[in-house]
């Protein structure tokens, strides 16, 4: 009888410990979370303004639409096409850069990828670090460096904001190169360090939503699933038990 | 209605009995418990497959230029397509779980003895229909782990001596996985295989119903009293399958799809071990991803593959090993010879070697995924973590294969000490 | 717990209760999949308004814009061809435009349109779909001796008038549709969208 038990509660138990990796923060090898949240709708705004600001130039984001950024962040046909649109797309159009891509290749070495999907490759975590991590570096092509990617082909596009960060290095050890110890801000930007934060948080929260629009919609509809389904599970138990009397008496 | 009913019946006299014989007068065992809901699980699962995937062929585009952006169409343009999306590729996961636990049921309780070795074979068929259509599916998107996991499994056979190397550009119609490539897993996942699963599921239920089903005792109700209150004639402690386990299948049924609720509209990507995060990148032949592996329900058998080193200038043992790992799970009603099915009857060594199949599938499983390969240098900083992995897998890929061995001793040479059967289901209310 | 008695009316409550309750659940489960069907974000997107520039079309010819992949005649009718339009009423099959399916409530009027000269009509044939030629010149036609100006459509020979309006006697039931539209300003028409609905 125990033996049944247990063995019911190991299974119970191996499903739920199961479970864990899906509650696991997405992406990011160890860096500090992002903390974004795809709910707050303000959030999205700003992200969507500095983006459209600040990347557009270089980043297409091919797979959202305009029409379905109106609709999603609360904003009517005519703030989009204001405030928004710089690509001169029609309204129900995607988002396409107009960085010409031979262009792109000459300056930068590669093409600036398309960031639809980015927070769902790489993670919100691994952008909002990224972000933070840019430094000087006389060394690159473009100037810039990156401690999060090391040898990003790409300048820093918030530099205005953030100001100018420099790396610190260690002491090289003999026969070994100097690491980066730790970045600081040489010049401001016209951002405090905590505003950048927050920016770069907002502009990591735009990119969790553009690569998965859906997720505004579909944890609204799963309470209700849920609770139909423990509605429905609960009916459907009360009918086996009723039944099962039969079974019962019989022995 | 009644006239409709005799109308068919005139003309179709055997639908009836049929009826009957398979749901109100299949009688089946009374003492059923949580391993029995997978059956029917497998089959709620496979028809939810069967409809989301109709309905995601309606806007998938199967050209590998096409492919990556349709399946983003469908997540954003397409109405409820998203939900639509989830639905496959969560059940495609699920599948594997109910299905594991399903073989697992009949490994516990000798479900695959005789005279059920049939159904035990045919369930094994129809478990490698499913992987082949799973890693077919998974291809499908067109992301870079389709690619890559495409690239690498196929080239598995590339160690098959002589013919390798052209089998290998058969499959792939090219000399990589490409367009021809996607096209052919397409027509296979989509049509091809279904219809081979649907043939087998039939035939698993007949060969099934024609002995009758085990149950956890292994008592053989067919050969133990009879007379019971629906049937004189029929098995003592068996009763109708429907209703009474229609309705309670269907308990199951509310409990599965409310965790398979919370997964699809929660954490639809399960922490990337559903959707994997490389896969939400176009496939490019020219990136590979940092950790190449397959999806988690390949991983223990992958782990297989990738233990058993290349000697005599082949890597085919590791392969050989792999398939080999399924092949002694369809051989084990001839490698364990016991004449007392369930475990709860069993000697002790029997249920101590059940434990080091499961921990060492698990183990493999984490081999497999590249947790070990994670784990290993945070518990033992500065070692070599490559040696360490390797012996921990060979240890858990011997006592994988070490558990049909033992079996195979211990039941034919009269090892095991086995407790008696009783007569009598044991029932726990 | 010995249970002697069947109750028959509460297996039957608990059971229809719980049927429906899983219809209702089978019900909602079957929307998602009916709706995927709908016009998608990229369909309404291509399906969206379009505007033209008309400033170009000379009076008496016709332009062929698409819109919802549908081709879409705007023709710049002089002053002449307008004036045949009333002594056509006789030969039409419906003149006054009475079915209202066929255009907006804005163009049921003798020219079919809102400003006089300036005709937006969907360039397929109400027969069977095939698009109609644009035969302007008041002159005798092999197919009509008195001819009047409008469209012959090649395929099964239907007539219409330069407002759109079928002849009697030919395979096609209807007049050619107005689909909805306004002017953006004097030189720009959009297709897609009534006049009221812009303002």
């Amino acid at each position: 009888m125990i033996k049944r038990y247990l063995s019911a509660m190991a299974l119970a138990l191996g499903l739920v410990v199961a479970t864990i990796p899906a509650f696991a923060a997405e992406g990011g090898e160890g860096l500090p979370s992002a903390g974004t949240n795809v709910n707050d709708r303000a959030s999205l705004q700003r992200g969507a303004k500095l983006f459209f600001n600040y990347c557009v130039g270089c980043h297409s984001l091919k797979y959202v639409r305009y029409s379905r950024l109106a609709s999603d962040l609360g904003l009517s046909e005519e703030e989009v096409m204001t405030n928004l649109n710089f690509t001169g797309a029609k309204f129900g159009e995607p988002v396409i850069s107009h960085m010409p891509a031979d262009s792109a290749k000459t300056w930068f070495g590669k093409d600036p990828p398309d960031l639809s999907l980015e927070a769902r490759a790489k993670g919100v975590d691994f952008i909002f670090n990224y972000l933070n991590s840019f430094y000087l570096d006389p060394s690159r092509p473009v100037g810039w460096n990156n401690t999060v990617f090391p040898n990003a082909s790409m300048p820093n596009p918030l530099w205005e904001l953030q100001g100018l960060q420099v790396a610190v290095h260690s002491e090289a050890k003999p026969g070994q190169e100097s690491v980066v110890e730790k970045l600081e801000l040489s010049q401001p930007g016209r951002l405090t360090p905590e505003e950048f934060k927050g920016a770069t948080r907002d502009l990591a929260t735009f990119l969790e939503y553009t690569a998965e629009p859906a997720a505004l919609e579909r944890q609204s509809v799963g309470v209700w699933v849920v609770l139909f389904l423990a509605l429905l599970t609960f009916l459907l138990y009360l009918v086996k038990h009723e039944y099962w009397k039969d079974v019962h008496e019989n022995h | 209605m009644a006239n409709l009913f005799d109308w068919v019946n005139e003309r179709a006299p055997n639908l009836a009995p049929t009826f009957r014989k398979h749901m109100t007068e299949y009688y089946a065992p009374k003492n059923f418990n949580l391993w029995y809901y997978f059956g029917s699980l497998a089959i709620l699962v496979l028809v939810n497959q069967i409809v989301t995937g109709i309905f995601l062929t309606m806007n998938y585009k199967t050209s590998a230029l096409e492919a990556f952006n349709s399946v983003e169409y469908i997540m954003r343009d397409v109405e409820w397509g998203w939900l639509i999306r989830y639905m496959h590729s969560t059940g495609a996961s699920l599948f594997f779980v109910v299905v594991f636990l399903h073989m697992f049921r009949g490994i516990m309780y000798g479900s695959f003895k005789r005279p059920r070795e049939l159904v035990w074979i045919l369930g094994m068929l129809i478990f490698l229909v499913l992987m082949a259509e799973a890693f077919m599916g998974y291809v499908l998107p067109w992301g870079n782990m389709s690619f890559w996991g495409a690239k690498v499994i196929i080239s598995l056979f590339g160690t098959i001596p002589y013919i390798g190397p052209g089998l290998v550009e058969w499959i792939m119609g090219d000399f990589l996985p490409a367009d021809a490539t996607l096209n052919r897993f397409f027509a296979l996942h989509v049509i091809a295989l279904p219809l081979v699963l649907l043939l087998l599921v039939v035939l698993h239920l007949a060969a099934l119903h024609e002995v009758g089903s085990n149950n956890p005792d292994g008592v053989d109700v067919k050969h133990g009293p009879k007379g019971n209150r629906w049937d004189a004639s029929k098995p003592i402690d068996a009763i109708p399958f429907h209703p009474y386990y229609t309705v309670k299948d269907l308990v199951g049924v509310g409990f599965f799809l409310l965790i398979a609720a919370f997964i699809i509209f929660f954490a639809p990507t399960f922490g990337g071990w559903f959707l994997e995060h490389d896969n939400f990148t176009p496939a490019n032949n020219l990136v590979t991803p940092t950790h190449i592996k397959p999806s988690w329900y390949f991983t223990p058998f992958y782990a297989i593959l990738r233990m058993i080193p290349s000697f005599f200038g082949t890597a085919i043992w590791g392969v050989i090993g792999m398939f080999g790992s399924i092949l002694m799970l369809a051989l084990l009603p001839w490698l364990d010879r016991g004449e007392v099915r369930s475990v709860r009857f069993r000697g002790m060594g029997y249920r101590i070697a059940l434990a080091v199949l499961v921990i060492s599938f698990l183990s493999l499983g984490a081999v497999g995924a590249g947790v070990t390969a994670e784990l290993i240098p945070e518990w033992f900083p500065g070692a070599d973590a490559t040696t360490i992995e390797n012996a921990f897998g060979r240890v858990m890929t011997l006592a994988y294969f070490g558990f049909f061995a033992f079996i195979w001793v211990y039941t034919h040479f009269g090892f095991e000490k086995t407790k008696p059967v009783p007569e009598r289901v044991t029932m726990h209310d | 717990m010995a249970n002697e008695v069947v109750d028959h009316g509460r297996r039957r409550f608990l059971t229809v209760t719980t049927a429906v309750v899983g219809g209702v659940g089978v019900v909602a489960a079957v929307v998602p999949f009916i709706k995927s069907w709908e016009p998608s974000a990229r369909a309404k997107a291509a399906g969206a308004p379009v505007t033209v520039d008309i400033s170009a079309i000379d009076a008496g010819q016709k332009v062929t814009f698409a819109w919802r992949s549908l081709p879409v005649f705007v023709v710049n009718r002089t002053t002449d061809q307008l004036a045949q339009l009333k002594g056509l009423e006789p030969r039409l099959l419906d003149p006054q435009s009475s079915n209202a399916e066929q255009q907006p409530k804005y163009a049921t009027n003798e020219t079919r349109s809102i400003k006089p000269e300036w005709l937006v009509v969907i360039g397929l044939c109400t027969h069977l779909g095939c698009v109609p030629d644009f035969v302007p010149d008041i002159k005798p036609e092999p197919f009509d001796a008195n001819w009047k100006g409008g469209f012959y459509c090649p395929c099964h020979k239907s007539r219409y008038d330069l407002s759109g309006r079928v002849f009697s006697g030919v395979p096609a039931p209807k007049n050619l549709p107005v689909p909805p539209y306004h002017f953006v300003d004097d030189t720009h028409i959009q297709i897609g969208v009534d006049p009221k609905e812009a303002g």
